[in-house]
């Protein structure tokens, strides 16, 4: 920083220098009327433009507007070289006389970002640059001093004294001039169109002045390109000089006007925080306090790791090189809380928004717990709607079970025992053999009913607890399981059923998918919660959200306000564990 | 010359049941089929007299493949059968242009016999 204010410093003194330099020029000049008025208009606006450029410079080294400004400034006062008496400073002085234009209008392009992107645009200006250095030039060859009539030294380049070319190029430059000024109008005028209402709340002073002083030069060019009367041209010349030297200080009126305007903002927002904001409030009277009405607020659950609105709906935040948003983070005692979302134009301003910001905290950090609250109902409501759901779907699983499986062996049970019946005096073999096969179906019916019964709600898990429970479902599965340990004692129904379920499905999937040969359970207790844990060491790899099993024991689970969580790295095995409160 | 009869289910266990079962009362079982769309083409292969069909077939609705058979003239008559009751299927027996119901648990040559009449 100590580095950039040195550099400054010596623009600044330079500046002095060329400004005194210029002074003297005017000053010892023999062919410039009202010397005195002359010199002290041409130091002020020259200081001017000098003095807010490097102020601009200063406050934003890395937007190179500042620059430009400053380089508006010496260019002005190089054109005074043409007040000189020297022959040949004079004509020099006459040929970068219009350096400033193009250099304005350059700044006026490039503002604000401080750089001009689009390479037409580029082409256009390096055609300004060009004409206003080239433009001079016939007027100094074909014209002597008294075509022009005034009281200047002989141009050095002067070739003859020749009318018809000098009127001829004079026109051109004019008729050119006229269209590149007309060209950069169309595109400040296009740019004004598009911007959104905090871009041109930033961009107005400058551009207005900037947009005034082109049509007057404009007009300026063409009076003289149709050699209109005198008074025409010295009236737009001195117009031009006006609005020439409004621009810096509309430049500084923006900076100053955003300066109060931000702390009348920051005030307002205090005072209207008082009122309990609702919902929407928050953001309206952030919006208001801005001038941004894109802007939104979003929130930081810590819990979750996401970001959400205001109605606890998952919401982004812009991508750091998004051109149109921006994002200004709120934290309180350290913690992040939640985010302003705005147009990228108030980054021009980061004092504003960190302001605004940071007399929002509290303000946001209540609406945070708010929205926290939201996205806990959402997600009750979700996983209420996914419960009923899955019961739907569990009573037509059971539905379609009893009647695929058991029924249709009752039925061609009773079938066959009514055949049976019939042959049982004509053919008694026959009914023997029809019997034994009828026990046989009846074993079969039984087995599906008992696997049945034990998947609604296992008989042993309400009569013996876990323990017994899974053993019987170790016992069962195909895969050998050892169990680890369960809790000596009776567990809250609820809490034995979704640990039961828990292992249940586990091993379900153990034997499907994980290719493992042994899988591990172990229940336990601790810091009050049941702690259920199922490892195998099978392929891994397993998806949280393949198949709707785990998504409903996850459900079962939080309904308990437990948790679930799945490790299950690709071939390194699977842990399942749920830990839920006791 | 004994009446023909085409069984229609899924369920093995069921169409052997009933086979044994018909044949033993007279009835020419002559043939199987286990779902709605070979049921339709065996149909038209073996033309039988009666067609006993399950309500619940794993590719369609047997009243759908009732309705199917019997929209052709010179149709088989269709006797519909489940191991659910009559009841809990209302109107959809007689819409559907079958001849009646019979609950599996209580088929007999005797109950096909009555339903189709003298």
């Amino acid at each position: 920083m100590s580095g950039l204010r040195r550099a400054l410093g010596l623009v600044a003194i330079q500046g002095i220098v060329v400004g005194l330099v210029a002074l003297a020029i005017v000053l010892s000049s023999d062919h410039v009327e009202g010397k005195a008025a002359s010199a002290a208009l041409g130091l002020f606006l020259g200081w001017s433009w000098i003095g807010v450029g490097l102020y601009a410079w200063w406050r934003r080294p890395d937007n190179r507007f500042g620059v430009l400004m400053t380089a508006v400034g010496f260019a002005y006062f190089l054109g005074v070289l043409a007040n000189a008496d020297a022959p040949w400073l004079f004509t020099l002085g006459v040929i970068v006389s219009s350096l400033y234009l193009a250099v304005f209008a350059h700044m006026l392009l490039a503002y604000p970002e401080g750089r001009i992107e689009s390479r037409r645009l580029r082409r256009v200006l390096a055609g300004g640059y060009t004409l206003s250095l080239v433009g001079p030039v016939p007027t100094l060859m074909f014209a002597d001093s008294d075509r022009l009539g005034c009281e200047c030294p002989e141009s050095v380049i002067l070739v003859a004294d020749d009318d018809t070319l000098y009127r001829i190029f004079d026109g051109l430059t004019s008729a050119l001039a006229v269209a590149l000024v007309g060209y950069v109008l169309y595109v400040l005028v296009k740019r004004w169109q598009v911007a959104s209402p905090p871009q041109r709340r930033a961009m107005a002073p400058v551009l207005w002045s900037g947009i005034c002083l082109l049509v007057v030069l404009a007009g300026s060019l063409t009076s003289q390109a149709v050699d209109g009367p005198d008074a025409v041209y010295d009236a737009t010349t001195l117009l031009g000089l006006v609005f020439f030297a409004l621009t810096p200080y509309g430049f500084l009126f923006g900076l100053l006007r955003s300066r109060v305007l931000q702390a009348g903002a920051v005030t307002e927002l205090l005072h209207r925080m008082g009122d309990a904001p609702d919902r929407s409030g928050l953001r309206e009277m952030l919006s208001a306090a801005l001038g941004d009405r894109s802007l939104q607020v979003v929130y930081w659950l810590e819990d979750k790791r996401r970001w959400v609105d205001a109605g606890g709906r998952p919401a982004m935040l812009p991508d750091a090189d998004d051109p149109a948003r921006a994002t200004m983070r709120v934290e309180r005692d350290g913690r992040a809380v939640g985010a302003i979302l705005h147009d990228r134009t108030l980054c021009d301003d980061p004092e504003l928004v960190r302001s605004v910001a940071a007399a929002a905290g509290l303000s946001i950090e209540n609406e945070r717990l708010q929205a926290q609250l939201r996205a806990r109902v959402e997600e009750l409501r979700a996983s209420r709607a996914r419960i009923v759901e899955a019961s739907t779907a569990e009573r037509r699983r059971l539905e379609r079970d009893l009647h695929d499986g058991a029924q249709q062996r009752l039925v061609a049970l009773s079938l066959t025992m009514r055949l049976a019946q019939t042959r049982l005096h004509k053919d008694p073999d026959a009914a023997e053999q029809l019997l034994g096969g009828a026990q046989e179906e009846l074993a079969h019916a039984l087995e599906e009913l008992r696997e049945l019964a034990r998947g609604i709600h296992p008989a042993v898990l309400s009569d013996r607890g876990l323990g017994p429970a899974l053993e019987a479902l170790a016992g069962r599965s195909p895969v050998p399981v050892e169990l680890d340990g369960t809790p000596p004692e009776r567990l809250p129904a609820a809490v034995e059923a979704a640990a039961y379920f828990v292992v249940a499905e586990a091993l379900t999937n153990v034997a499907k998918y994980a290719g493992a040969s042994q899988a591990r359970v172990c229940v336990s207790r601790s810091n009050g919660h049941a702690v259920v844990e199922i490892a195998d060491d099978g392929v891994g790899g397993a998806d949280p959200l393949r198949g709707s099993g785990l998504r409903g024991l996850a459900d079962r689970v939080s309904a308990l306000d437990g948790i679930l969580k799945l490790n299950s790295p690709a071939g390194a095995g699977t842990l399942l564990r749920a830990e839920i409160p006791v | 010359m004994s009446c023909t009869i085409l069984i229609v289910d899924d369920h093995p266990s069921f169409r052997a049941s009933a086979r044994v079962v018909l044949e033993s009362e007279g009835f020419d079982v002559v043939g199987e089929a286990v779902d709605g769309a070979s049921a339709l083409q065996e149909c038209c292969r073996l033309r039988p007299q009666v067609v006993l069909l399950d309500v619940q077939l794993p590719d369609t609705d047997g009243f759908r493949v009732c309705s199917e058979i019997t929209s052709h003239a010179q149709h088989p008559i269709v006797i519909m059968t489940s191991s659910r009751d009559g009841s809990d299927f209302g109107p959809l027996v007689s819409t559907s242009g079958a001849c009646g119901f019979v609950p599996k648990a209580e088929l007999s040559g005797e109950r096909v016999q009555e339903l189709l009449g003298p």
